[in-house]
């Protein structure tokens, strides 16, 4: 079995963040793995040690997300591509799966895991556009995986309950983080991942296969604020009834 | 003439009321800019929903009918929506944001080599393509989106626009389409689907949404009870779901789903970002929390400091009282 | 893989980076355990991180356009009482020039951006593959071997080396493990610091303190900015954020019944703060413990067989008034530990007599020539003459020295003879200022 997963290096949704002149600035310039991706790590390591085989984890990004290869590694992933970009901010999902596509074009594999979506832009297109692109079976927003046989049995998450997919191999699955709790690395993993091998891919070759970027982000502005309302402290039967009154005769919403 | 096209997500026979909400919106679009809006239903009944549809006045209504839609597969429904927009070529292709819409609209650009956003929370159209507002950052922030594409294709949050009426002339047309199995390559093996008959959380009027606080089944009664005197549906936080106490169809938040009730009332809830993602846009917000400094006291309208099983008993009892008074 | 290191450092902050450090550009093989998710991503504080140690660790830092924020050129020292501060100020073109001696640091960004320099330091060094900055990572025990300390413990997995440092910072759990200090540890010399950074337009920010490019400000406060608790406040520029927060005595803190919190939003309201935070964002908001900088707190022996300890996990701080001097403590304690360690291994002796090193060339630094000549500096900060009368005297002299009433103004030196009347005795006075005289 060979793992391709798919992962990305975000910005820190919970660090502080403020707009300026339209645009986004990041205070601490923090970045993670995406917590998604971290889930079809950790989702290709339980496999994993069940059945064997091996995991590559693929990223695309600038220098400075060659770290979050290492932290893919340090979970258990056995080796990186790390796909140099000279930005993180101009391109859509669709460049991605473009490029990603144009990688995977020649490689032989069994599953490929995406995350469900980017933490920070939520957009949740890259996966099965890559799979489109590559003409792969897919299925999205998995919490559950198992092996029956050799095919993978795929629970997802779907509008009224949760469907359970066959999925034959070669396939693309995206994660949820519902999935699972992505382990730690332990010191041992971190020592590790120092070792393991990463593979340098230009994306020049890559971007040939790059049609025009087709969305384009304009601008940040801030959501139109919620202020704090009202706080009820005091002795519960008298602050419950209080507000359900409110709710009806002030709100209307009863 | 050009067509901005919705479609028109179904579930169990119904229409789903966000697909109303981006059709009402197409319809206004299509006035301003001198085009057509019309709708497209793929559903194993099509033709008998679109009879539920012209009220909502699309200039044509597109059906494709066939039984392999009786439940949600992506590679039958993007070969049809694919089949689709190749005969009636339209400006735009938008869809209600549901798990079903957004398992496919990265393929279906794909495909169509066409581009999409998703999740946008209000949209308009340009001289080349769509621009739209999308919350971004685990919904901290809003982006301005621009597409300059001939062909896009979006999804849009439930709760974004208000569903209007439209009396027109509405012409309906059946595409033929066809599948055979060999072609459908992933299979179905069994749906698990949560209680049933329980009101549909993303379109519910009012909802109670039970956190980490509600511990057991005395909670949980607790949760209930008030559900079912405010006629509301019961979401819950990622803390809940995971732990399996709530079915995770019932998750709201980031990676669940996007609710904008006019009440929400958040039980033993702490408001972390991700969760906030998913409600932040009901219209009256109702903590009950005992940390007085939780974090959803800092969006909520009426924040309840105080322990749920101490506030519950006596909110539920006087939401009663208020309700036999009407 | 599995082969002993030359040394383990325990804690990402100051001190375990300034010792790592030095410990990659000499060559030797070495592990440094942070429990934060990154480096800095648990540090509270302040922000000046004083003195031109940091020349030392990363030559001509000033070139660079990270991880500092500022240099202090400019200097206020606030007595506050409850409508009034008076100030002594000082601005000077000295302070303008490299090294600076005192540049403000955020520490999220800060021992961050240090930990990127240890890591290029360890890239260049023969160890590139086998020494390792790991983060995320809780050492829970210090192994020790009939007195001597061979490695540390994390959940399961045990790693092994010739030498520990433990620089764990304030809460020094693994310092008391060892049995270097008591478990027990009095509330009484220790403070709790919290903080507010607040966030302006740039260019407002400037403005409003007078900044030139780089330059900055630090204002510690005295007095009613406490509201009766022992302690002090500060007041620090960064880029386009100021820290704003105040130290406060844990006991004092207990025994009044108060919550820094509040204290910190009386302080921000008070007219004099209110009027320089106005329009600010507050983005964040911190609180964390720090020592006194008492000696009564400070372990005696500071090593072991193969063990040393820096930092403030030893308690190296002084707070003497007109600054906190916590992190350039740090960085000298961490640097001389390296170099004990380095010289350790030359002669393969890491035996307590080779460890005492540290400790004596230490003696010998302003570290502890400091902390032992300003002894009396930092008890007298607690004394409520010095936080509540000395302040409120002077703001009552103030009032009357700077306000023209068109009636027959009395001489200064009565004005002043009255204030003191008012709110302490001159035998209180002197009792102060002859404590102060020996304290500074
Ligand atoms: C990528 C990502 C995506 C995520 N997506 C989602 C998502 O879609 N939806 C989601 O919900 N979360 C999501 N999360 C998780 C989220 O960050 C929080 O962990 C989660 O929302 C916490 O749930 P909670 O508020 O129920 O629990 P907690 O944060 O533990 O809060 C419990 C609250 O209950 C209060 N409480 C306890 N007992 C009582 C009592 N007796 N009476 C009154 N109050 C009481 C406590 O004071 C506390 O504030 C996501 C996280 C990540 C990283
Ligand atoms: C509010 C406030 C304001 C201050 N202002 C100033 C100022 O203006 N100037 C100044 O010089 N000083 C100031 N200080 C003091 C200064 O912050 C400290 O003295 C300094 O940070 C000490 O450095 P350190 O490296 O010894 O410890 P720390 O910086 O505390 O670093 C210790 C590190 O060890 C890690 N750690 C702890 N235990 C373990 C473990 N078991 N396993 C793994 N990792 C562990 C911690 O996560 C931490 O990162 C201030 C302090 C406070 C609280
Ligand atoms: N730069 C990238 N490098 C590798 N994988 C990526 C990249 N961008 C997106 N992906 C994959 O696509 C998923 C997110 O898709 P999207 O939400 O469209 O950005 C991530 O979880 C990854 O699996």
């Amino acid at each position: 079995m060979k793992f391709y997963v798919c992962i990305k290096q975000v910005p820190d949704v919970n660090a502080p963040l403020q707009i300026k002149n339209g645009q986004l600035i990041q205070d601490t310039d923090r970045n993670s793995l995406n917590a998604y991706d971290a889930s079809a790590v950790e989702a290709a390591l339980v496999l994993q040690e069940k059945h064997g085989g091996e995991i590559v984890a693929v990223l695309i990004g600038p220098d400075k997300a060659k770290e979050t290869i290492r932290k893919a590694m340090a979970m258990g992933a056995d080796s990186g591509v790390f796909i140099h970009s000279e930005t993180d901010t101009y391109y859509d999902s669709y460049s991605y799966a473009q490029m990603l596509a144009a990688y995977f074009k020649n490689k032989e594999f069994n599953y490929i895991f995406c995350g469900k979506q980017s933490q920070d832009t939520d957009a949740g297109l890259t996966g099965s556009m890559l799979a489109e692109l590559l003409g792969l079976p897919y299925v999205t927003n998995a919490v559950g995986l198992e092996f029956s046989g050799d095919v993978l049995l795929v629970r997802r998450q779907g509008d009224t309950g949760q469907e359970v997919i066959e999925l034959p191999s070669p396939g693309l699955v995206t994660c949820s983080n519902d999935m699972n709790d992505p382990r730690i690395p332990n010191l041992k993993g971190i020592m590790q991942s120092k070792r393991k091998p990463v593979e340098s891919v230009t994306s020049d070759e890559l971007q040939a296969a790059l049609s025009a970027v087709k969305t384009k982000i304009l601008g940040y502005e801030e959501k139109p604020g919620r202020e704090a309302g009202k706080k009820y402290e005091g002795e519960a039967d008298e602050i419950a009834r209080q507000v359900a009154r409110i709710l009806d005769e002030t709100e209307n919403v009863i | 003439m050009s067509t901005l096209l919705t479609y028109i997500s179904v579930n169990d026979g119904k229409i789903k009321r966000s697909s109303l909400e981006v059709l009402s919106r197409c319809n206004e679009l299509a006035d301003i800019h001198n085009l057509t809006s019309s709708a497209l239903i793929i559903d194993k009944d099509a033709s008998n929903i679109s009879e539920q549809l012209k009220a909502y006045g699309p200039s044509v209504i597109y059906t494709i009918e066939n039984p392999v839609f009786k439940n949600h597969l992506n590679t039958p429904l993007l070969k049809a929506l694919s089949l689709a927009v190749h005969s009636i070529k339209p400006l735009v292709v938008a869809f209600a944001s549901t798990e079903s819409t957004k398992d496919i609209l990265g393929a279906l650009s794909a495909n169509l080599g066409a581009a999409s956003l998703s999740d946008v929370s209000e949209f308009e159209l340009t001289e080349t393509g769509v621009k739209a507002k999308r919350p971004v950052m685990a919904s901290k922030i809003v982006s301005s989106v621009e597409s300059s594409d001939r062909l896009t294709l979006f999804t849009v949050r439930s709760g974004s626009y208000d569903v209007s009426l439209k009396t027109a002339e509405t012409k309906v047309e059946n595409i033929p389409f066809s599948f055979n199995d060999e072609e459908l390559k992933i299979t179905l093996k069994e749906i698990i689907t949560a209680s049933s008959d329980k009101v549909d959380l993303s379109e519910a009027e009012t909802v109670i949404a039970a956190g980490r606080g509600v511990k057991d089944e005395e909670g949980r009664k607790l949760v209930e009870e008030l559900a079912s005197v405010l006629n509301a549906g019961i979401g819950a936080s990622r803390a809940l779901t995971e732990a399996g106490v709530y079915d995770p169809s019932l998750q709201i938040g980031q990676t669940g789903k996007v609710v904008s009730p006019q009440l929400y009332i958040g039980i033993g809830i702490s408001g972390a970002i991700q969760h906030v993602a998913g409600m932040a846009n009901s219209k009256v917000i109702v903590a009950i929390n005992k940390d007085s400094d939780a974090p959803i006291f800092d969006i909520a309208d009426y924040g309840i400091v105080g322990d749920l099983y101490k506030i519950l008993p006596p909110f539920i009892d006087e939401l009663k009282k208020v309700k036999s008074e009407k | 893989m599995d082969e002993k290191f030359d040394c383990i450092i325990v804690g990402a902050g100051v001190a375990g980076l300034a010792a790592a450090m030095i410990l990659a550009r000499n060559n030797l093989k070495f592990l440094l355990i942070e429990k934060g998710e990154f480096p800095g991503s648990k540090n509270v504080s302040g922000g000046v991180l004083w003195g031109s140690d940091l020349a030392k660790l990363v030559p001509k830092y000033w070139e660079e356009d990270a991880g500092w924020d500022r240099f202090i050129n400019h200097r206020r020292l606030t007595f506050m009482d409850e409508q009034s501060a008076f100030s002594v100020d000082f601005k000077s073109a000295h302070f303008n020039e490299t090294p600076y001696t005192g540049v403000v640091v955020l520490r999220s960004k800060f021992d961050r951006w240090l930990a990127d320099k240890v890591q290029e330091a360890i890239d260049s060094s023969d160890y590139a593959m086998d020494s390792f900055i790991a983060t995320n990572i809780l050492v829970e025990e210090v192994l020790m071997d009939n007195g001597k300390a061979v490695g540390i413990r994390t959940g399961e997995e045990k790693f092994y080396a010739d030498s520990v440092i433990i620089a764990e910072g304030v809460n020094n759990l693994l310092t008391r493990q060892v049995g270097l200090q008591d478990t027990y540890v009095p509330a009484d010399h220790i403070l709790t610091g919290v903080k507010e950074i607040i966030r302006f337009d740039q260019k407002v920010l400037e403005d409003r303190f007078q900044l030139n490019g780089r330059s900055g400000m630090s204002n510690e406060f005295v007095g009613y900015c406490t509201d009766g608790i022992e302690g002090g406040g500060f007041l620090y520029t960064n880029k386009d954020t100021i820290s704003i927060g105040l130290v406060l005595g844990l006991k004092d803190l207990r025994e009044k019944e108060k919550a820094p919190y509040d204290i910190l939003n009386t302080f921000k309201q008070h007219s004099v703060i209110s009027d320089i935070i106005r329009g600010g964002e507050v983005v964040e908001y911190s609180a964390h413990v720090v020592s006194s900088g008492d000696t009564r707190l400070m372990p005696e022996k500071l090593y072991k067989e193969g063990l040393l300890i820096c930092g403030e996990a030893a308690n190296l701080l002084i707070n003497t008034g007109k600054a906190i001097q916590g992190m350039d403590y740090a960085m000298r304690s961490g640097i001389i530990a390296a170099e004990t360690i380095i010289k350790a291994k030359e002669s393969s002796d890491y035996s307590e007599t080779s460890m005492k090193r540290y400790q004596d060339a230490l003696e010998n630094t302003y570290v502890m020539k400091d902390i032992n000549n300003f002894q009396d500096a930092v008890h007298l900060l607690h004394d409520p003459v010095m936080t509540q009368k000395l302040p409120n005297l002077l703001c009552d002299f103030g009032r009357n020295f700077f306000s023209i009433k068109n009636e027959p103004t009395p001489k200064s030196r009565d004005m002043l003879r009255g204030a003191i009347k008012r709110h302490s005795s001159y035998w209180e006075l002197m009792k102060v200022g002859f404590k102060g005289y020996r304290a500074l």
